[in-house]
This record gives structure tokens, C-alpha cells and sequence, in this order.
């Protein structure tokens, strides 16, 4: 069963289309590896899916729910969230408050949110910060306060973008264990990744988009096997 | 002066709200001033309606005004709402200068007569005192103070913050922009027009430079800002500062201690020179005050003290 | 339809001086992002200027501003380099208040020193027009508008043409680049902001003769302009230019049609609808 269809979805700002007729599945309960060279449109399509901007053209459908047009605060709660390329705490707030600010999308109480907050800054293991303001924490622990605070929002479909970015190798190693801890959850995932190799490990299927269209999609094996693909890396690193 | 302080912390605590807690700056807040203490005035001394309840239709009027204001403007970012605040206080103030038949025009709404506040057959005052006004406008000092601390511990505070950081990741964590801000906006405008009706009881007159100037909007931003922004106590020491100077100035205190303590002259060109102007200066020592505290004070007398001591923690 | 030719005539002729403060004004927000609410007062000083150099040197007020323009460009100059400066990487919203606290001290010194009294710049042409074709032109209005255009011409020449106004756009457009490239960026913020004041002392200058002044005169002033650079789009020059004659055909043709004590209003109305449909205006850059 698909939590999340992308049917024929185009983006065009002026002339330029960042993405180009792109159709696929997630389906639910897996982790969907959505890669590309720089300027594929990946963080594009996370913006379109999420409400951020419309699509020109195509339909997202959520949950059998037609999304277009959708803001990003209604699409949040029906269970769709993301984290951003650019991480982005609030910062004047203590750690444990900007999660909070998430579990409170679920609940009106302050109590609840609390305590649904420090579970999930367990999770992550920030539990030792949580008075801390996030605008002081290195950027390997913000990642992970952002992380902690999509997953207090409860949702059904994660977006993470570049959630690995700048971080060092047993920072990403962390972050791969969460993503495979939050797919024992339940939580269905779509990750925009540039580390191969932790793509490979986490995808149940990935789909390559290259200059804003889709070039392939299937398993990691077929993937990594398929002389387009190679050639869209190749060829743009030359 | 009381009064005046505790009117200024209502002022200054009811623009927290939107511009502390929220982060949407209006420099415009003087449109719900004015609208308060229009509809109650006008309400008393042409349709007599007794100001325990004119105050409350001020507060309606303001309520819908700032919804509407609200739906026009929360589209705008940063300097360009701050901008439009403006524009839209402005747009009142001509407004009220215009339409005589409503508001008087330039020549304002003078209040002849208050009607006593009867409880049953006894009264309870008459409005001559100052000391009815002195125990409304503390009863709403103290109301304010206390919504502003219920506010920030709950929901709402917590989403207000996440606005104020961040619109659009608040945004993408289900945060409702546009209604929020509205929620903070009523509340900032409805007890500002509870001020502004006060006020305009108390001092029983009022005219569009008054009340609807762009000189009392920054006012309020000020009483914010030099005591500290998005903090529940700072507006207050900001009142207990700003009032008291602008008292002191206007009564020529500070020129008679100057001369007093045998720095100036009487006699002298700057001792008369003083003596002469410095009443009228309070504006002038505003505008010196914005400037200081902007650069050198940004987060207000609470800020500069929260400073200090974490840098004493620092060395400790 | 010889109302409507006539108020259309005078909104062009005073737009090319709202064109001046317009400018003035997206200049230094083109250069430093500052949104400058001492603007108008900026124009008042200059108005004081020239009404002293006139009522105690007898010097003609269109003649005065080669004294007021560098005079401003100087004012400017250290009002950039002692306050404004320091506040280049602030939030937006405490540079605002900033520079309103300034514009309140420049107000409230000018009314301490001189008095609140209205004061009236009278010259020989004061009240002279003449009729083309039976519409009824205001002279000073006529002169302003010429130097206006001859002033407007220099400025595009300076910016097109010479190093430093080229350096000026560069910075505009991107001062961190313009860093890198070896442009002294700080210079080029005590230039822009000097411009500024010029322009809008200048503008003071040239409106002397025809308007009130007093110490208050200021704030409408910086309202206008700001509706001015935000419907021409901030940062763009051009667009001020237009914007100014735009707004002053407004402000007249809407004074004719609502009544003189509505014509601010058409003007704020403007400026909200501005910011409502088109924030960027009709040639600015979208960097709000």
C-alpha cells in the first residue's frame, strides 16, 4: 500500500523546470532513498510534497488524500513532516522547548508535551541538554534536535533532507541507527542522502532524479547496477 | 504618575504579546489606542453611555480592527510589516482628523461629565478623585501582567515563540501562521484599547495627536524595549523607567536639581535656557533614549542584566 | 476634464521632486539594507537650511542648494559612520527603531532651537504661474522640476559612468562579492548614506518656497517615500524615479477627487495595496 503517490509532478519556476514529470510510489512502512546529483530538484519535490510551494503541475496524494495546494501546517497534521537541508532550530529556545513546540502539533496540553518531548530527546540522546539553547549546540547534536523534534509531531511519513550533511562518521552512524529505529516504529521515510553508502544500507527502494526528472527507480541493487544512473554521477562529477 | 505607570504597563505588556512573544514588530499600536479611547469618549459624552461599558465597546471595536489589520498585514515579513503597521495607524489618525461628524476632528472630545458608579443605592465614587482611576488602571496592570505569564506557559506561548524564530519551520510543524498571529494580535489589541480608554477617562480629553500618533506607538515599542523584550517583567521596569523621566522632564525636577546642586546657574544662558525648554524636551530625550538603548542596550535593562550574569558565571 | 489636466500637471511637477527623496531612500536601502525613518527629517533639516540661508544671507533658495548639498552629503556622511554603522548587522527591526529615534531627535532639536512656529519662505515668484493653453502652472514648482531633472541626470551619470558609482551599484547588488572584489564597503555605505542625505535635503530645499515649515514636517515626508521606493521596488532607482512622479499624480489627482484632507490617505491606501499585491514593486528585486 503507497502512503505517498507522486503522479506526474512538475515545478517550474519562470522558465526553468526544477522538476519534470516525476512519478512514484513510497510505500508504507519502508525507507525511500531519493538521490541525485546537486540541482536534481530533490529538496523541490520535499518542498511540493510538504505544502512549502504548490506544484505547477501533478498530484500529490497522501493516505488517498489529494495534498496539492495544502499549507505546511495542515499537511503536518495529517502526518507528513520534514527536516531541512539547512538545519533550523529555533534558537532562542532551549533544546527541550523546541521540541515540545512539535509534540504540541498533538496535544493541548503543556504537561503531555513535555514529557512527550524528553522521550523523544532520549531517543536521540539529548536528553543531558535539555536546557540548553539549541542556537548553542555543534551541528551534529542540531540535526538530532531537529530529528527529535519532527518525531514528537507523530507522523506517518518522514522527510528527511540531507539529515547527514556536515556530520562526521559516527555522527552519520547515529543517525543511520535512528532512521532504522524510526522504520521499526512504523514510520515510513523518504531521505534525500549524497553518502552512498548509508543509502545502500538504510533504502528499500531508491529513486534517482536528474535534472529534475526521474531517471530510475528500484532496488539498491538494481540501482547501483544501472548505467544511467552511473552516468548521471560520473558525468557530473567530471 | 502611578496611574500614568500602570496605563504605560499595560501598554507596553499588551504589545509583549504580538511583538516579544510573536516577533511581529508593529510600531502601528497606537490605532488600538486610539480606537479604545474614541469609542469611549465619544460613547460618554455624546450618547452618555457610562465608561464601565464604553470601555468594553472599545475593546469590541478594537478586536475587530485588529482582525482586520491582522488579515491585511500578517502576510508581510520583517520591515515591511513593520511598515504597514504604520501606513494602517497613520490611515486611522487621518481618518479621525477627517470625519468630524465621528470624532471631532482636530478639535477632539472633551468630557464634561462622568456619571457616578452606583452599586445598588450607595455610591462607590464619583470620578473626581484620582483614586477610582488609580485602582482600575493597577486592577488592569496586574490582569495583564497575569495573562501574560498564563500565556507563555501555555500552548500558545510555546507556538507564539516558535513563530517569533522561525515562521516557516513553525510553519512545517503545524503551526497555523496566520491564526496564531491573529490570537496574539486580538489580545495585544483589545488591552491596548483598554488602556486607551482609561487614559482618555483620566485625562479627559483627547485629540488624534494624542492618541493616534506615530510618537505613542514607538512609546509602546519603547516601554518594551528598554526593559527588555519577550520577557513578562520587562515592560514594567521599561514603565518604571520611561514615566518617571518623562515626569521629571515635564516638571522641571531635573532643571531645578541641576540648578539646586550648583552645577547651572540660574541666571546663566544655559540655566535659563534650560529652565525654559527642558519641559518640552521629552520627546527629544525619547528619541536619545531609542538610540542608546538600540545600540548599546538591544535586549533591554533584562537582557543587559542576564548578560552580566552569565558572564559572572563565566569567570566563576 | 481641466481639473484633471491641472492636477495632473502639478502631480508630475512635485512627483519630480518626491522622485529625489524616493531615491535619496533606495539608495541606502539598495547599499545597506536600512530602512531609513529619519528620511523626512533628513528633508526638514534641509529645509531649515535653506529657510536660514535665505532669511540671514538672502540667498535664493533654488540657488542655496549648492551650499545644502554637501552640506547634507557631510551630515550624512557622519550620521552613517557614528550610528548607523553600528547597526548594519541588527535586526531589521531594531534598525527601524534606530533611525525613527534619530529622526526624533532631529525633529525635537530643531523645534527646541527654532520653535514650532510654521515659518514661510516667501520669494519675488512665490505665488508666480503662468497659463499654457489654459492650464495654470506654478513657477517654483516649474524650477524645482528642472533641477530636479538636471540633479536626477548627474546622479545616473555618477552612478553609470564614474568608479565609484559603479562601485556604489556593486555594492547593492551584493556586498559580500563586492567585498571580495576589493570595493571598501564601508566607504561606499558613508557615500550612500551621504547621497541620501543630500538628495533629501535637497528635495527640502527645492520645496521650500511652496510648502510650510516646521520642525513636524518630517513624517509625512518619510511615509511618502517609503510608498514611493516600495512601489518602484526597493533598491531600484528607476523605480523610485517613476514612483515618485506616480505617487505625486496620485496625491494630486486624489486631492482634486476626495478632498485635500483625504490625500494622504489615497497615498497610504496605495502604499497597502503596494505591499499587498506586488512587495516587490514594478522594478525592485524580491529580497524582502
Amino acid at each position: 500500500m503507497a502512503i505517498l503517490e507522486i503522479r506526474h509532478v512538475s515545478k517550474f519556476f519562470g522558465g526553468l523546470a526544477a522538476n519534470s514529470d516525476v512519478s512514484f510510489d513510497v510505500p508504507e512502512g519502508t525507507v525511500v532513498g531519493l538521490i541525485g546529483p546537486n540541482g536534481a530538484g530533490k529538496t523541490t519535490l520535499f518542498n511540493c510534497i510538504t505544502g512549502y510551494y504548490p506544484p505547477s503541475k501533478g498530484e500529490i496524494v497522501f493516505n488517498g488524500r489529494r495534498m496539492n495546494g495544502l499549507k505546511p501546517d495542515k499537511v503536518c497534521k495529517l502526518g507528513m513532516v520534514r527536516t531541512w537541508q539547512k538545519v533550523r532550530p529555533l534558537t532562542n529556545l532551549s533544546v527541550l522547548d523546541n521540541v515540545m513546540v512539535g509534540a504540541l502539533c498533538r496535544t493541548n496540553s503543556v504537561n503531555e508535551a513535555r514529557g512527550i518531548a524528553l522521550g523523544q530527546l532520549r531517543i536521540v540522546r539529548l536528553q543531558n541538554k535539555t536546557n540548553l539553547l539549541a542556537g548553542t549546540l555543534p551541528i551534529g547534536e542540531r540535526k538530532r534536535l531537529e530529528v527529535a523534534r519532527v518525531l514528537a509531531t507523530k507522523p506517518k511519513l518522514l522527510l528527511l533532507d540531507e539529515v547527514m550533511g556536515g556530520l562526521n562518521p559516527a555522527e552519520s552512524e547515529e543517525i543511520i541507527q535512528l532512521i532504522l529505529d524510526t522504520r521499526r516504529e512504523g514510520i515510513t521515510q523518504m531521505v534525500i542522502e549524497h553518502d552512498m553508502k548509508a543509502i545502500m544500507r538504510l533504502s528499500d527502494r531508491i529513486v534517482v532524479l536528474n535534472s529534475g526528472e526521474k531517471l530510475a527507480e528500484g532496488s539498491p541493487k538494481e540501482i547501483i547496477e544501472n548505467s544511467a544512473v552511473i552516468e548521471a554521477y560520473l558525468g557530473a562529477e567530471q | 504618575m502611578m496611574i500614568l505607570i500602570f496605563i504605560s504597563v499595560i501598554m507596553g505588556s499588551s504589545w509583549n504579546i504580538l511583538g516579544g512573544f510573536t516577533g511581529q514588530y508593529s510600531v502601528g499600536h497606537a490605532a488600538y489606542f486610539g480606537v479604545g479611547a474614541y469609542t469611549t469618549m465619544v460613547l460618554l459624552q455624546f450618547k452618555q453611555v457610562a465608561p464601565w461599558i464604553g470601555i468594553w465597546a472599545g475593546a469590541g471595536a478594537a478586536l475587530v480592527t485588529a482582525l482586520v489589520i491582522g488579515s491585511i498585514c500578517f502576510r508581510l515579513r520583517g520591515p515591511y510589516f513593520v511598515l504597514a503597521s504604520i501606513a494602517v495607524a497613520e490611515i486611522f489618525r487621518v481618518s479621525a482628523l477627517n470625519l468630524k461628524n465621528l470624532t471631532n476632528g482636530a478639535e477632539g472630545v472633551l468630557v464634561t461629565e462622568i456619571p457616578p458608579l452606583m452599586i445598588g443605592e450607595t455610591m462607590v465614587t464619583d470620578w473626581v478623585s484620582k483614586v477610582p482611576f488609580y485602582y482600575t488602571s493597577l486592577a488592569f496592570a496586574l490582569l495583564i501582567i497575569l495573562v501574560t505569564w498564563l500565556v507563555r506557559i501555555s500552548k500558545l506561548g510555546y507556538l507564539f515563540l516558535a513563530i517569533r524564530e522561525d515562521q516557516d519551520a513553525a510553519h512545517s510543524l503545524g503551526i497555523n501562521l496566520t491564526a496564531y498571529k491573529n490570537t496574539a494580535l486580538s489580545i495585544s489589541a483589545v488591552f491596548t484599547s483598554l488602556a486607551g480608554s482609561v487614559y482618555a477617562v483620566y485625562v479627559g480629553f483627547i485629540d488624534p495627536s494624542t492618541v493616534l500618533a506615530l510618537d505613542l506607538s514607538v512609546q509602546i515599542v519603547m516601554i518594551c524595549i528598554i526593559g527588555g523584550i519577550g520577557t513578562i517583567l520587562g515592560p514594567v521596569i521599561g514603565a518604571l523607567v520611561l514615566v518617571p523621566l518623562s515626569e521629571a522632564l515635564r516638571s522641571n525636577l531635573i532643571t531645578d536639581a541641576l540648578i539646586k546642586a550648583g552645577i547651572v546657574n540660574e541666571e546663566s544662558p544655559v540655566g535659563a535656557f534650560l529652565k525654559e525648554h527642558l519641559a518640552h524636551a521629552h520627546v527629544l530625550i525619547y528619541g536619545i533614549l531609542v538610540v542608546v538603548v538600540i545600540l548599546f542596550m538591544p535586549e533591554g535593562v533584562l537582557g543587559f542584566i542576564k548578560k552580566l550574569g552569565a558572564r559572572k558565571a563565566k569567570a566563576a | 476634464m481641466a481639473i484633471f489636466v491641472q492636477a495632473l500637471i502639478s502631480g508630475i511637477l512635485i512627483g519630480g521632486v518626491y522622485a529625489l527623496i524616493g531615491i535619496g531612500l533606495t539608495i541606502i536601502f539598495g547599499v545597506m539594507r536600512v530602512i531609513n525613518f529619519a528620511h523626512g527629517d533628513l528633508l526638514m533639516v534641509g529645509m531649515y537650511a535653506t529657510y536660514y540661508l535665505f532669511t540671514l544671507a538672502h540667498v535664493d533658495p533654488f540657488v542655496s542648494i549648492v551650499i545644502t548639498i554637501p552640506l547634507m552629503f557631510l551630515y550624512g556622511a557622519l550620521l552613517q559612520k557614528v550610528f548607523i554603522n553600528r547597526i548594519l548587522g541588527a535586526l531589521p527591526q531594531n534598525q527601524i527603531l534606530l533611525t525613527i529615534g534619530l529622526g526624533l531627535i532631529m525633529s525635537n532639536a530643531i523645534m527646541l532651537a527654532f520653535t514650532s512656529d510654521y515659518k514661510i519662505l516667501t520669494t519675488k515668484y512665490s505665488s508666480s504661474s503662468f497659463t499654457i493653453l489654459g492650464i495654470s502652472i506654478s513657477l517654483p514648482l516649474v524650477i524645482s522640476f528642472a533641477i530636479t531633472c538636471a540633479i536626477t541626470a548627474a546622479l545616473y551619470w555618477f552612478l553609470l559612468k564614474t568608479d565609484t558609482g559603479q562601485a556604489i551599484r556593486a555594492t547593492a547588488q551584493d556586498r559580500e562579492a563586492a567585498r571580495l572584489m576589493g570595493i571598501n564597503v564601508t566607504r561606499m555605505s558613508i557615500i550612500a548614506f551621504g547621497l541620501g542625505a543630500a538628495l533629501a535635503g535637497t528635495a527640502g530645499a527645492l520645496i521650500s518656497p511652496t510648502y510650510y515649515i516646521f520642525p513636524q514636517v518630517g513624517s509625512t515626508f518619510t511615509l511618502k517615500a517609503f510608498v514611493i521606493t516600495v512601489l518602484g521596488g526597493m533598491g531600484s532607482i528607476v523605480g523610485a524615479t517613476l514612483g515618485g512622479v506616480l505617487i505625486g499624480i496620485a496625491e494630486s489627482v486624489g486631492g482634486v477627487y476626495f478632498g485635500s484632507g483625504w490625500k494622504e490617505v489615497v497615498v497610504f491606501v496605495l502604499f497597502l495595496l503596494v505591499l499587498l499585491f506586488k512587495p516587490s514593486g514594478l522594478f525592485g528585486k524580491s529580497n524582502a
